[in-house]
């Protein structure tokens, strides 16, 4: 199977190890990534807080850069390139739009493009079963508490998912891994992305009671499918320590991290080590690596 | 909340009128329920809540609207747009206000936001992709700061987690979309 991949500015920096995890499984499940040619940046939060033009504009771009590819379909892991993509995809449906964007573009956009979060493709496209079936090391009940944050589920209308109070796709892909994935109340509270460096502040607040909560259920690792949410709840915890006075050291993992390991990827080839809030001691502690 | 006595009733629609034409986002159609407002993870930062927000959009109360910090603070969680039961986007009227501040340089409480989206949206047009130790380096500098989140920065730089040379391939594209979309608005 071939799919587009829109990797995004963060996948190529601050979350280098949620792409090399995800191309290496991607690899194990013969999905092939195509990753589209010449890409520009979606625009992120910026973008649609002081532009609505470019916000959709850049967004079309890429679109119209992979079709350039011949893709029909394309996959951004980062939940705010994916979110940005589908609100353009929304947006344009007004003809208005279509005509001011195609305009600063100077091409047509493409209007059946399929835009997928990287769990989509894997829960939708390649299927658990399949997922179950690459497992060489099961992950021997490790506790996750899947951590969704904002866009990959909201808002519905945009997203088209159905469980987006409770989502719990990344829970049926963790339990395929031998994982036992908890219940807790914060998995789709926000960790204050887009302040992160202007207003900190709010953000340790934020990410400070999605800790609490992981914690309050005993997880062994919080598991993001957004490298703004791991940026948060990984770098910030010793700076949330200090100013809360509390004692936070819970690792951070991609999901596709967790699924690498369960497939026996080397935790080097998976960015293992980048990690803020490392992680070795507590997979060499549960012998997975 | 403002209170207002009966000299002062008068209700201005510019504001509405001005939103629902470049968001399409129809803000009569709040009923003051609230749900946004107890969704919201960031209310406890804001001077007013997102509910009272839109009731300051209606009455076209835009000093409340516009200048004061409640629309700076949202996150863009999305919370309040999903669960607005008149469907309301409510997170893209919020930030059209925020566009409307910054096309019209009206003074607001932003807390740097403005600059943040100043100096991105340069990287976009003349990069085309984001550059995180500019972006970083300059929001410090600008703002004063140099030293903020110096110990994570370092630790970033030292994981290979942030590239010190900008990621420059063509800027071309981008900076025709730029030039393109600043002919259309004029």
């Amino acid at each position: 199977m071939k799919i587009g991949y829109y990797p995004g500015c963060s996948l190529h920096s601050t979350g280098i190890e949620y792409d090399l995890s995800t191309r290496k499984v991607c690899d194990v499940l013969g999905v092939e990534l195509a990753e589209v040619s010449k890409w520009v940046c979606c625009g992120s939060s910026p973008a649609h807080q002081c532009d609505e033009l470019m916000s959709i504009a850049l967004p079309a771009k890429n679109m119209v850069l992979a079709q350039k590819d011949g893709l029909k379909e394309v996959c951004a892991p980062c939940a705010s390139c994916y979110s940005r993509l589908k609100v353009a995809q929304e947006r344009l449906k007004d003809p208005e739009v279509k005509k001011d964007v195609e305009h600063v573009l100077a091409a047509e956009v493409p209007e059946d493009m399929e835009i997928l979060h990287i769990l989509d493709v894997i829960t939708e496209k390649v299927g658990l079963d399949a997922v179950a079936d690459k497992v060489v090391q099961n992950l021997g009940g490790v506790k996750v508490a899947c951590y969704y944050g904002c866009l990959m589920t909201r808002p519905p209308k945009v997203t088209g998912k159905r469980d987006f109070e409770n989502p719990t796709d990344m829970e049926s892909v963790m339990a395929a891994l031998g994982a036992e994935p908890l219940d807790w109340n914060l998995k789709t509270f926000c960790c204050g992305a887009s302040f992160a460096l202007t207003k900190t502040d709010v953000v340790l607040e934020l990410t400070k009671k999605i800790l609490t909560d992981a914690e309050a259920v005993e997880a062994d690792v919080i598991a993001v499918g957004c490298p703004l949410c791991h940026a948060n709840l990984d770098g910030r915890q010793p700076q949330i320590n200090e100013k809360f006075s509390t004692d936070f050291n819970i690792p951070i993992m991609y999901f596709t991290e967790l699924m690498g390991l369960a497939f026996g990827v080397k935790p080097k080839e998976l960015g293992l080590f980048k990690h803020l809030t490392e992680v070795d001691d507590f997979l060499k502690e549960r012998a997975l690596i | 909340m403002k209170v207002i006595g009966p000299e002062e009733i008068r209700i201005d629609s510019t504001l509405a009128e001005e939103v629902a034409r470049r968001s399409g986002e129809n803000v009569f159609l709040c009923y003051q329920c609230r749900k946004c407002a107890s969704g919201c993870p960031s209310r406890t930062f804001m001077d007013s809540t997102p509910t009272e927000l839109m009731r300051y959009v209606q009455l076209g109360m835009i000093d409340e609207a516009m200048k004061g910090n409640t629309a700076w603070f949202c996150v863009s969680c999305q919370t309040c747009s999903t669960r607005c039961p008149q469907d309301i986007d409510i997170a893209h009227v919020i930030d059209t206000l925020r566009i409307i501040v910054q096309e019209k340089k009206i003074k607001a409480e932003t807390n740097n936001i403005r600059l943040f989206n100043r100096i991105w949206m340069i990287a976009m047009k003349y990069i085309g992709r984001m550059y995180e130790a500019g972006l970083v380096g300059s929001l410090n500098l600008f703002t004063g700061k140099p030293f903020k989140d110096m110990a994570l920065g370092v630790k970033m730089i030292r994981k290979g987690k942030i590239k010190m040379i900008p990621p420059i391939r063509n800027p071309f594209p981008t900076m025709k979309m730029f030039s393109r979309a600043k002919g259309l608005k004029k």
